[in-house]
């Protein structure tokens, strides 16, 4: 397989994962979408090993070994203030960790993450939905992904830099 | 480390991508240690040595 090749198979995976994100959301499957992607990177992955024209060495080797450990370190900091932020709105819950309803008590999960007046009840009149906790819990996915859009950002951010710090871009007289 | 690759690339009649193919790394990496932007693995840097028919020193010096 040319390089090239795989561009196009990476695309075409692509656009089957958007496809796949909106039947999870018309039908509610979460796992299809997981499931999905899942699939998508591994077959990216195998046919990644099948290219016979793509030309690594030791020095694009360690660009990307320090642009991964660069990112990582940042990245580790901002997603455990993050996640320690959450926890604590966890902790901080009068009804932490979560028991039924009581009679007559409005049901949600967490009173100081409440959705805005009507939406969910208008959420679960549409589709049914046993429990508006997870409706709430899928707004945390948003956030994971703002956070994975970071991290994606930071790596060609430092990329590029390493990139530059070992010639990457050099022009010589050849 | 400084290195005499371009001379001994310029002696050996070659060209950047050619002494890249022969080493099995990219025309970007040769460039990178001739302008000391990269210094090779001891194993990249014992296969250039090998690959002019010199010792190592003779080539890569430490500054």
């Amino acid at each position: 397989m040319k390089q090239n090749s795989f561009y196009i198979l990476a695309g075409i995976v692509g656009l089957v994962e958007v496809g796949l994100f909106y039947l999870s959301v018309e039908f509610l499957k979460p796992m299809l979408i997981s499931v999905g992607f899942i699939a998508g990177v591994l077959i990216l992955y195998a046919a990644q090993r099948l290219i016979a024209d793509r030309r690594s060495d030791e020095r694009s080797a360690l660009i990307n070994q320090k642009a991964g450990m660069a990112t990582f370190m940042v990245f580790w900091v901002i997603f455990f203030a993050m996640s320690l932020g959450g926890a604590v709105i966890g902790f901080g819950a009068p009804r932490f960790p979560h028991p039924p309803p009581l009679k007559g008590e409005p049901g949600g999960f967490n009173a100081s993450m409440s959705l805005p007046e009507g939406v969910a009840e208008a959420t679960h009149a549409a589709r049914d939905i046993p429990d508006d906790g997870l409706i709430r819990l899928g707004y945390f996915g948003y956030m994971q992904l703002a956070l994975l859009f970071l991290m994606f950002f930071l790596y060609v951010g430092f990329r590029v830099y390493y990139a530059r710090k070992y010639g990457e871009w050099e022009t010589d007289e050849e | 480390m400084k290195n005499k690759i371009k001379v001994y690339r310029a002696m050996h009649d070659l060209t950047q991508e050619g002494l890249a193919t022969e080493l099995g790394v990219t025309r970007q990496t040769v460039l990178a240690i001739e302008k000391g932007k990269y210094d090779p693995s001891l194993e990249l840097a014992f296969r250039i040595a090998r690959y002019f028919g010199v010792n190592i020193e003779e080539i890569f010096t430490y500054e």
